[in-house]
């Protein structure tokens, strides 16, 4: 069963005076087909958090476990392959690039990696998130809304395990948000996805499975309807 | 190379003023080098059709041929060792129909390699003191076969016998005649000027007041030459480090403008090796474009470009400066793609 984990990690930024511990012994898991939301005030530790799970920062004690195996023990490209294949970003902003239409994002994906999603499949994810008549546009043809849908798409049809979103609703109003939120709910529910979603909105709880709350690096279970 | 393909399609605008940019500097290269060879041709051209790699020059003469008298025992030990004689000096001739031209007057030796060497291309060579043999350059000014001409300032007169291709030398179309006639026409008989070998280091000792010289040495010192072709390859050299600055600047602010997209890319596992190669692909593929343009243009304009102009496009020169326009282009895109490398995909994320 895939499986991310954090074991104790801490990471400390700058050292001396300015030394700073923007996560603390944290301990966190995260299980296909659940949707864990991440909030916290702005300066806890959220994207920190997030960069370590997903890769792009090593932590500065602790480890990151994929599906049992740690992840700093790897080298950079190592580290970028294993992103590629197991690790969808969704990002606040620049999920897509400018000059390829909606189609070509996901063209794109299929020029860097194998074993994408059939077209079967990717037929429903387009018709689930409602964006099956915007792959002729380019992204500054969209609203934010419908670009975080694609973004989501996109990352979706690389098939990863892991879906990690950094405030993907920042830019979004609140039924908005809403909607995004409860469709990566269904998603993480009908692809068997992990689905990790940071974000200082609380509204978005209600539809999470698993809640975690960071203030100050500190991390704790707010809820868990998992079990 | 997807994505350098559509980005190009898409802002089709920028990329089309790129290309226009990188092909009118080449197509200006590519005619200023035209031009810097043309101009060294109407200087020497006579020179390189004699096949000669030395000469024997006075001395003191700093290299100047007609400056330079070369005394007889000189001479006979350059001849003895397998030398050519040369007059030469600037006069003006005459035809009885008026054409008026103002040429270099070469006196040659009919035993000599260059007169068995000189390739007559319209009538015979000549064989008496008052026959000559002139460049083909005279045509065009009205001088025709059989014309007499005479040399100003003298009443010495010869018959034109034959017209032979790229006789000019410093800058003016080149008269050949005999030894003999050439002394007679200055005024100074038994007086040669230099003598030239076909033999790169000709077995010659014991030169009293003159030297050996590479025949390299002698074509430099031709008056303008070296300052001309200075100018020339300075401003060809510019050029080039005019367009490594440009395409430099252009992929740079572009890739500047992509660099928040590149970092999610590599965020989302895209290899930096994928995103480098379509940053190279794409300045590859717009020198290539500008230059294959600029050479096609190059090409019209050496066809269309009346005889009097004196541009001469070589195709080897044109390639390989075409080459090194690419390697500037790609060399253009080094400091653009040390940002694609640098950016760190955690400082794209969130804030
Ligand atoms: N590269 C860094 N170097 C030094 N300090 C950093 C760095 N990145 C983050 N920090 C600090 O670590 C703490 C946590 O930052 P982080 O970005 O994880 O917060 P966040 O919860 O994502 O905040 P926000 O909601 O505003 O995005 C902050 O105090 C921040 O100033
Ligand atoms: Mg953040």
């Amino acid at each position: 069963m895939a499986n991310l984990e954090l074991k104790n990690v801490s990471k400390v930024y700058g050292a001396g005076v300015s030394q700073l511990t923007a996560l603390n012994k944290v301990n966190f898991s995260a299980h296909e087909g659940e949707t864990v939301l991440i909030v916290g005030p702005s300066g806890s530790g959220k994207t920190t958090f997030l960069t370590i799970a997903g890769g792009l920062q090593t932590p500065s004690t602790g480890e990151v476990l994929i599906n049992g195996s740690g992840y700093s023990s790897t080298n950079k490209n190592e580290q970028s392959a294993l992103r590629l294949n197991k690790i969808g970003f969704v990002l606040q902003a620049y999920n897509l690039v400018p000059f390829l239409t909606v189609a070509e994002q996901f063209e794109l994906v299929d020029k860097v990696k194998q074993n994408n999603m059939s077209t079967e499949r990717f037929e429903d994810v387009l018709d689930t998130l409602g964006i099956k008549d915007l792959l002729a546009k380019y992204p500054k043809e969209l609203s934010g809304g419908q670009r975080q849908r694609v973004a989501i798409a996109r990352a979706l049809y690389a098939d990863p395990e892991y879906i990690l979103a950094d405030e993907p609703t920042a830019a979004l109003d609140t039924n908005r948000s809403l909607e995004v939120m409860s469709l990566f709910n269904q998603l993480a529910h009908k692809y068997q996805k992990a689905v990790i979603v940071v974000t200082h909105d609380q509204r978005l709880e209600e539809k999470a499975d698993k809640v975690y709350q960071i203030i100050d690096g500190e991390m704790s279970l707010l809820k868990d309807q998992t079990e | 190379m997807f994505l350098a393909i559509k980005e190009i399609k898409h802002e089709k605008l920028r990329y089309a003023l790129i290309t226009g940019m990188i092909m009118l500097v080449s197509y200006l290269v590519f005619i200023l080098s035209g031009l810097s060879s043309g101009l060294q041709t109407l200087n020497s051209a006579a020179i390189d059709t004699w096949g000669a790699n030395a000469i024997v020059l006075n001395k003191d003469a700093q290299l100047s041929l007609p400056q330079s008298v070369v005394n007889g025992p000189d001479v006979k030990r350059a001849t003895d060792a397998g030398g050519a004689k040369l007059v030469q000096f600037g006069s003006l001739v005459k035809d009885t129909a008026g054409h008026k031209e103002s040429v270099q007057v070469v006196g040659i030796d009919q035993k000599e390699f260059i007169y068995k060497g000189l390739k007559v291309e319209n009538g015979t060579t000549f064989k008496a003191d008052n026959q000559v043999v002139v460049s083909d350059n005279l045509k065009v000014d009205g001088f025709k076969l059989g014309d007499t001409i005479k040399f100003a300032n003298t009443n010495i007169s010869a018959k034109i016998v034959g017209f032979t291709k790229n006789a000019n030398l410093n800058i003016a179309p080149v008269i050949y005649t005999s030894i003999a006639n050439a002394q007679k026409i200055t005024e100074r008989p038994g007086v040669v000027n230099g003598v030239v070998f076909k033999d790169a280091k000709p077995n010659v000792s014991d030169l009293r007041t003159s030297k050996v010289y590479a025949i390299n040495d002698f074509i430099n010192a031709l008056p303008g030459n070296s300052a001309q072709t200075m100018t020339f390859n300075f401003m060809i050299g510019f050029l080039l480090v005019i367009i490594l600055i440009v395409i430099t600047i252009f992929l740079y602010i572009l890739t500047i403008q992509k660099l928040p997209n590149f970092g999610v890319l590599k965020a989302q596992g895209v290899a930096t090796k994928y995103l480098v190669k379509n940053t190279l692909f794409q300045s590859f593929l717009i020198a290539i474009i500008g230059v294959g343009i600029a050479v096609i243009l190059t090409t019209i304009t050496a066809l269309v470009l009346p005889a009097q102009v004196p541009i001469f496009i070589s195709a080897s020169y044109v390639a390989v400066t075409a080459i090194l326009i690419v390697v500037m282009s790609l060399l253009g895109s080094l400091i653009p793609i040390r940002e694609i490398v640098k950016v760190d995909p955690y400082t794209m994320i969130g804030g």
